[in-house]
């Protein structure tokens, strides 16, 4: 193993059993998953479901109650150099009022025994050079954001953690880091991150862990969560013979039923298969629209009655 | 090493340590008027004919021997200096709290008594550098002072190098104790506050508490009063055995006592937080 090279597997950031009580709350319950390398993974739940503790609890900020968090089968305060090997960004505003953006970073590559013309490199990254030399306290939230987001690059980290790293962008910002985060996870990070917006998880996440309460309600990738959630997704279509079209569909094994407004409703089938199956029993078709489901509605259908505040 | 590197960085990078800087200036220049006003009315009073209690003249006849005079200018900006360089040890602390910066510091370095260690080298650091630049200071102004005082300079007296050696010591030692206290006082608003107002109110009430305990109860209470940080530290500094007080060295035991006290509470309550 080269020195500063933690070992295969570290990369794969595993939490197990991981659970924390703040007195009478649990706020994390018995979460396990896996999070794994070359994809951005959202970690999705609503305000208070324990993200950022477990987020906490990953990074060795907060201690668990039960269970452990880690990287591979190392814990973050066991890794040589963490910063070279784990970045996070947790709060938008951490930073000294009174400290430039250069300086804050400066101080970080000292800590971290990274040169100290890295700082410049990172701002450069996340478009700040121009602000390099103004205090924080005259940041807005978006710049903020993108100097945590440096911060956590200073180490050219191989995994990354970002706790609601939206918060505050505008859509030009949403979508900078969007492309950023899917260009670190196509050079084979892992990256995970934690938000309450989910149209925007759609966009960039392949791989979700969906959590309410403090618990797990469900892993996997969007497709596979989406899929399995809303039944697989639905083809609407509009025919004037729908007692045929019902009975070739269902012999082709499909599932149909009918909308009030007379159109059909398609499970198990895509528009291909239904448009297909159509033409061959000789059905004519008025609408045929494939109907995918939405994050957003799978996401309040698994969460429902968990979301509660606690 | 880096994390001390990276904490004298953080120190640079405010403005905090150059308006304590400031402030220090004129409160020093007080502090020799004071020590200049006090050894001239002291040193008018002839102890044979003041008719004052025969332990209270013998007092009054060392301290104004020279190299008492000499030692209690030398070290004029103690009082509140050793204040200013606590206040720093605590804000070292508590800004971390207080601008979110915790959480980067301990991501940065997850083993969090390396991050106190690194903060109380810088912290002493800092005291160091309050200290000398109040020492270059007396050692321009006070022999002029002593002059007028009809005294010499005494710089020729190692007692006189001796109180400047340990006034060092002294703020060192109250910088450990600031950075302890910022730990166990984590607002900064509330350090601030708290640890001045003890400091002020709280060695003038404790004289006045022990004055009250030695008239009236029993007189080895006064023996007790070395116990008050900043009486140890002022007695750390007297040029010679004063009459009727502890032996300096009880004063160096006593600040190192609550330094470590500090200090160790400090690290141990960093290390099992959480931090969120």
């Amino acid at each position: 193993m080269i020195a500063g090279h933690p070992g295969t597997g570290s990369e794969e950031i595993v939490v197990a059993g991981l659970t924390k009580q703040y007195g009478k709350l649990r706020a994390v319950d018995d979460l396990s998953f896996t999070v794994r390398p070359g994809r951005v993974t959202g970690f999705l739940g609503p305000n208070g479901a324990g993200k950022t503790t477990t987020l906490r609890m990953l990074l060795g900020l907060v201690t668990p109650t039960a269970g452990r968090a880690g990287f591979g089968s190392r814990r973050y305060v066991e890794l040589d150099q963490p910063l070279r090997h784990v970045g996070a960004v947790l709060e938008a505003s951490s930073a000294h009022r009174g400290r430039t953006g250069a300086n804050h970073l400066r101080v970080i590559c000292r800590a971290a025994g990274v040169p100290v013309s890295r700082a410049a490199e990172v701002l450069d990254l996340v478009g700040l050079t121009p602000a390099a030399n103004r205090k924080f306290k005259g940041y807005s939230l978006g710049m903020r954001q993108r100097l945590g987001i440096a911060a956590a690059m200073v180490g050219d980290p191989r995994v990354l953690i970002l706790d609601e790293p939206a918060n505050g962008l505008d859509p030009e910002g949403i979508r900078w880091m969007r492309d950023l985060l899917k260009m670190l996870a196509a050079e084979g990070r892992t990256i995970l991150v934690s938000s309450h917006l989910l149209s925007e998880m759609q966009l960039m996440a392949d791989d979700v862990v969906i959590v309410a309460a403090g618990r797990l309600i469900r892993q996997g990738p969007v497709d596979d969560v989406l899929g399995a959630m809303a039944g697989g997704a639905q083809v609407r279509v509009r025919t004037p013979q729908p007692a045929e079209l019902t009975t070739a569909l269902t012999a082709a094994g499909a599932g149909v039923t009918e909308l009030p407004d007379g159109a059909l409703s398609v499970t198990g089938a895509d528009p291909a298969k239904v448009g297909h199956t159509a033409f061959a029993a000789g059905v004519e078709l008025h609408e045929l629209l494939g109907e995918r489901a939405d994050l957003e509605q799978v996401f309040l259908q698994l969460t429902a009655g968990k979301a509660e505040i606690r | 090493m880096n994390l001390v590197r990276a904490e004298i960085l953080k120190i640079r990078t405010t403005s905090t340590w150059w308006v304590f800087g400031i402030i220090m200036l004129p409160l020093w220049a007080l502090a020799v008027l004071y020590n200049w006003g006090t050894a001239n009315i002291s040193g008018g009073v002839d102890p044979a004919e003041s008719g004052l209690s025969a332990d209270q003249a013998e007092q009054l006849r060392v301290a104004n021997e020279a190299v008492n005079v000499a030692t209690t200018l030398y070290t004029s900006g103690q009082f509140l200096g050793v204040l200013l360089v606590m206040l720093l040890g605590a804000i070292i602390v508590t800004n971390e709290f207080f601008h979110l910066t915790a959480t980067t510091t301990f991501l940065v370095s997850p083993v969090r008594e390396r991050v106190i260690t690194a903060k109380l080298i810088a912290a002493i650091l800092l005291g160091l550098v309050f200290w000398a630049v109040t020492t270059i200071l007396n050692l321009i102004v006070v022999p002029f002072v002593l002059h007028a005082l009809d005294y010499s300079a005494q710089l020729g007296d190692p007692a006189v190098w001796r109180a400047i050696g340990l006034n060092a010591l002294a703020f060192a030692l109250w910088a450990i104790v600031g950075v302890g206290a910022g730990v166990l006082i984590r607002s900064q608003l509330g350090a601030t506050l708290t640890l001045s107002i003890a400091y002020v109110i709280g060695t003038f009430g404790a004289s006045l508490v022990f004055y009250l305990l030695t008239q009236y109860v029993a007189d080895w209470f006064s023996k007790l009063q070395v116990l008050v940080p900043t009486t140890a530290s002022t007695l750390m500094i007297s040029g010679t055995e004063l009459p009727g007080n502890p032996p300096r060295w009880v004063g160096a035991v006593v600040l190192i006592g609550y330094a470590v006290v500090t200090g160790f509470l400090g690290t141990l309550i960093v290390r099992r937080r959480d931090i969120s």
